[in-house]
C-alpha cells in the first residue's frame, strides 16, 4: 500500500487535467472527481481503456431534494492499483436523464434499470425489461425522498375487521358484533 | 433438423433456486439458448426504510438482506458510519469482529454444501452439512442470545464481550468441525457424480471475468487472487496468516475447490484470533442514538462474504438518519448479467448447479 498516496494523485490529476475536472484524493485507494454528465461516458472509457480501471464495483444514486439534483456515483477498480475511483455527477431533479452506458459495462444495465424505476431516471436507448422489481407501479418513484412510505402503506393497506387496537382480536369482535367467538385453543386441546 | 424453441420458467418457487427469483430461459431441448433473471418477488425496500432510521437502528434490517450471510451485512455498515464519524474501535472488539466474520463465513459454507451437493441429487451431505451448522450457530447462540440474526456488531466495536467457556467451547467446536471436513470432502469431492457434472461447467472465462463483475470465489476460481481481506485489509486480518486459495478453470469444480480450502483458512483464522485476542474494551460506546448525528459525507466500505465482496455506500447529510444507503452484493452482478452469460449453451439441468455455485442469494438484488 502506498503512504504517499502517488497512485491516487496520479489518476486524479490525469482526469483533473484531461477532463477540466474537480475531484480529491478522500484517502488511501478512495479518488472522486466531479464531472459534467455528458463527460461521465469519456471519463468512464478513458480509465477502463488506458489506466486499467476495469472493474465496475456498483453505481447509485443519490436524491438531493433540496438541490433539485440527482447525485449519480459510478465506482470503478482498478485490479492492479487497488484504488476506487468514484465518478460523480450530478443531473436535474426535474428532468433526469442520462446517457446509457451499458456499453461500457453490461453490468450497467442493471443498474440504469433499477435507477430508472426507482428515481424516474431515464436513459435513452437502455434495453430491458421496463419493471425490474416493481409491477404495477402508478406512484411517484419510490426511492425519491418526497415518496412517503406511510401515507402509501394507510392509502394501500387497511386493517382487517377487528384489529383497530391491541386486544385480543376474539374479544374486540365479540364486543362488535354481539356474536361469540368459538375458543378453538380449548375445543381442540389434547389436554 | 432445427428443434422448436420454447420458453422456460424456473422459479420463483423451485427448489433449484437459491431464494425468491425466476429464471427465464429460452432452450431448445435441454440447452440453453438465453436466459434473464426476474426479481420483485422479495423487494423489501430496505434501503428506503434504512432512511427513515437512525444510524443504530438501521442494524435490525442489515441482517435480513441476506439469511446465509447476516454478520458481513452488520461489519461493512458499521465501518460505514465509524469511518464517517472517526470512531476509534477497540482492539479487542477488531478481534472478536474477525472472529464473528470467519464463524459467519463457516456457518454459510455448511450452506453451501448443502446446495451444491443437493443441486447435483447428492443429499446425504447436506443433511450432515446443515445439522454440523447447528454447533456453529450454538456459538453464535452463546455469544449474541441470536442464532441467524445477531445484530451483535455495532459502530465502536461490538455488543458484548465474550462469554465464559465461549473460547473453549469454539475451539472444541472448530476441531469437530475440522475432522468432519474430511468426510464431507470424501463424500463430495471424490464423488463421480459430482466431478462429472461440475467439471467443465458454468465456465466463467477467465479474460472476462473482471470486467463481468466477477467477486469471491468465483473469481478467484478462475485463477486470480483476489479478497478484500488482502486487497484492502480491515480489523486485523493483516495481522493473521492466511492464505487465498486459487485455482484454474472458472467452472463450478474450480469455484468448489476454492470454498473447499478456504473452510479450512476460515478455522485456522477463528483459532489465530482466539490465541491472539488482547484483553480491553470491547465497545467504545455511542452516544445517545436518538440525538446522535454524524458528520456529512460519503464513504464506500466492503468486507468478504462467502459469496464474495459486500460493500455499502454510505451518505450522510449530517443528520441523525443517514441520507443514502446502497447495498452492493456479490449477487447483483452474480445473479443477473454473469448469469445470463454463463448459462448460454448449458443444460437446464444444471441451472439451479451453477446458481448455487455463484452463490447467488436474491434479496441482495432487489434489497
Amino acid at each position: 500500500m502506498s503512504n504517499d498516496l502517488v497512485l491516487e494523485n496520479e489518476i486524479l490529476n490525469l482526469i483533473k487535467s484531461a477532463f477540466n475536472a474537480e475531484g480529491n484524493v478522500i484517502k488511501s485507494r478512495r479518488v472522486e472527481v466531479f464531472v459534467k454528465k455528458d463527460q461521465v461516458s469519456s471519463v468512464l472509457l478513458f480509465a477502463k481503456e488506458q489506466r486499467g480501471y476495469i472493474h465496475l464495483s456498483h453505481s447509485t444514486c443519490i436524491d438531493w431534494i433540496e438541490e433539485g439534483e440527482f447525485e449519480l456515483i459510478y465506482s470503478i477498480l482498478s485490479p492492479k492499483d487497488k484504488i476506487m475511483l468514484y465518478v460523480k455527477t450530478r443531473i436535474d431533479r426535474d428532468n433526469p436523464v442520462m446517457e446509457n452506458l451499458d456499453g461500457i459495462w453490461h453490468q450497467l444495465n442493471t443498474y440504469e434499470r433499477e435507477m430508472r424505476e426507482m428515481y424516474g431516471i431515464e436513459f435513452p436507448g437502455l434495453i430491458g425489461d421496463k419493471e425490474f422489481c416493481l409491477e404495477d407501479w402508478d406512484e411517484i418513484p419510490p426511492m425519491r425522498r418526497d415518496f412517503d412510505t406511510v401515507e402509501f402503506a394507510r392509502k394501500t393497506f387497511y386493517q382487517r375487521p377487528g384489529r383497530e387496537d391491541a386486544k385480543d382480536v376474539r374479544k374486540t369482535l365479540t364486543e362488535q358484533s354481539g356474536e361469540k367467538i368459538p375458543d378453538f385453543a380449548t375445543k381442540y386441546s389434547r389436554e | 433438423m432445427r428443434e422448436k424453441e420454447t420458453t422456460l420458467y424456473i422459479g420463483p418457487q423451485h427448489p433449484g433456486i437459491t431464494g425468491n427469483m425466476m429464471v427465464k430461459l429460452k432452450v431448445t431441448g435441454d440447452t440453453i439458448i438465453s436466459s434473464s433473471t426476474h426479481v420483485g418477488y422479495l423487494h423489501r425496500a430496505f434501503e428506503k426504510l434504512i432512511e427513515q432510521r437512525n444510524w443504530l437502528q438501521s442494524f435490525t434490517i442489515l441482517c435480513r438482506f441476506c439469511v446465509p450471510e447476516p454478520d458481513p451485512m452488520e461489519l461493512t455498515y458499521a465501518r460505514a458510519v465509524e469511518e464517517l464519524e472517526g470512531r476509534e474501535v477497540p482492539e479487542r472488539a477488531k478481534y472478536i469482529r474477525v472472529m464473528v466474520m470467519e464463524l459467519a463465513r463457516l456457518q454459510s459454507f455448511m450452506l453451501w454444501y448443502a446446495g451444491q451437493s443437493g443441486s447435483a441429487g447428492l443429499y446425504t451431505l447436506g443433511q450432515w452439512s446443515v445439522g454440523d451448522r447447528n454447533y456453529v450457530l450454538d456459538l453464535f447462540e452463546m455469544l449474541t442470545g441470536g442464532r441467524v440474526y445477531h445484530m451483535y456488531i455495532w459502530p465502536g466495536g461490538v455488543r458484548r464481550d465474550l462469554p465464559e467457556g465461549f473460547k473453549e467451547k469454539t475451539l472444541k467446536t472448530m476441531d469437530y468441525l475440522e475432522k468432519r471436513l474430511d468426510q464431507y470432502n470424501q463424500m463430495l469431492f471424490d464423488n463421480t457424480i459430482f466431478q462429472k457434472r461440475a467439471q467443465g461447467v458454468g465456465v466463467i472465462p477467465k479474460d472476462k471475468a473482471i470486467e463481468w463483475g466477477v467477486v469471491g470465489a468465483p473469481l478467484r476460481g478462475c485463477g486470480i487472487k483476489s479478497d478484500v481481506r488482502i486487497d484492502e485489509p480491515y480489523e486485523v486480518y493483516d495481522k493473521l496468516d492466511f492464505i487465498v486459495p486459487t485455482a484454474e478453470g472458472g467452472d463450478i469444480w474450480a469455484r468448489a475447490l476454492v470454498r473447499k480450502e478456504e473452510i479450512r483458512q476460515s478455522i485456522s483464522i477463528i483459532r489465530q484470533v482466539l490465541d491472539k485476542m488482547p484483553e480491553g474494551e470491547y465497545y467504545n460506546r455511542v452516544p445517545n442514538p436518538m440525538k446522535w448525528t454524524i458528520p456529512a459525507g460519503q464513504v464506500y466500505t466492503r468486507t468478504e462474504s462467502v459469496r464474495g465482496e459486500i460493500g455499502f455506500y454510505v451518505a450522510s447529510d449530517g443528520s441523525d438518519k443517514p441520507r443514502r444507503v446502497h447495498v452492493k452484493g456479490a449477487a447483483y452482478t452474480h445473479g443477473v448479467t454473469v448469469l445470463d452469460k454463463v448459462l448460454k449453451g448449458q443444460n437446464i439441468a444444471d441451472v439451479s448447479f451453477i446458481l448455487n455455485s455463484l452463490g447467488v442469494c436474491p434479496p441482495e438484488i432487489e434489497r
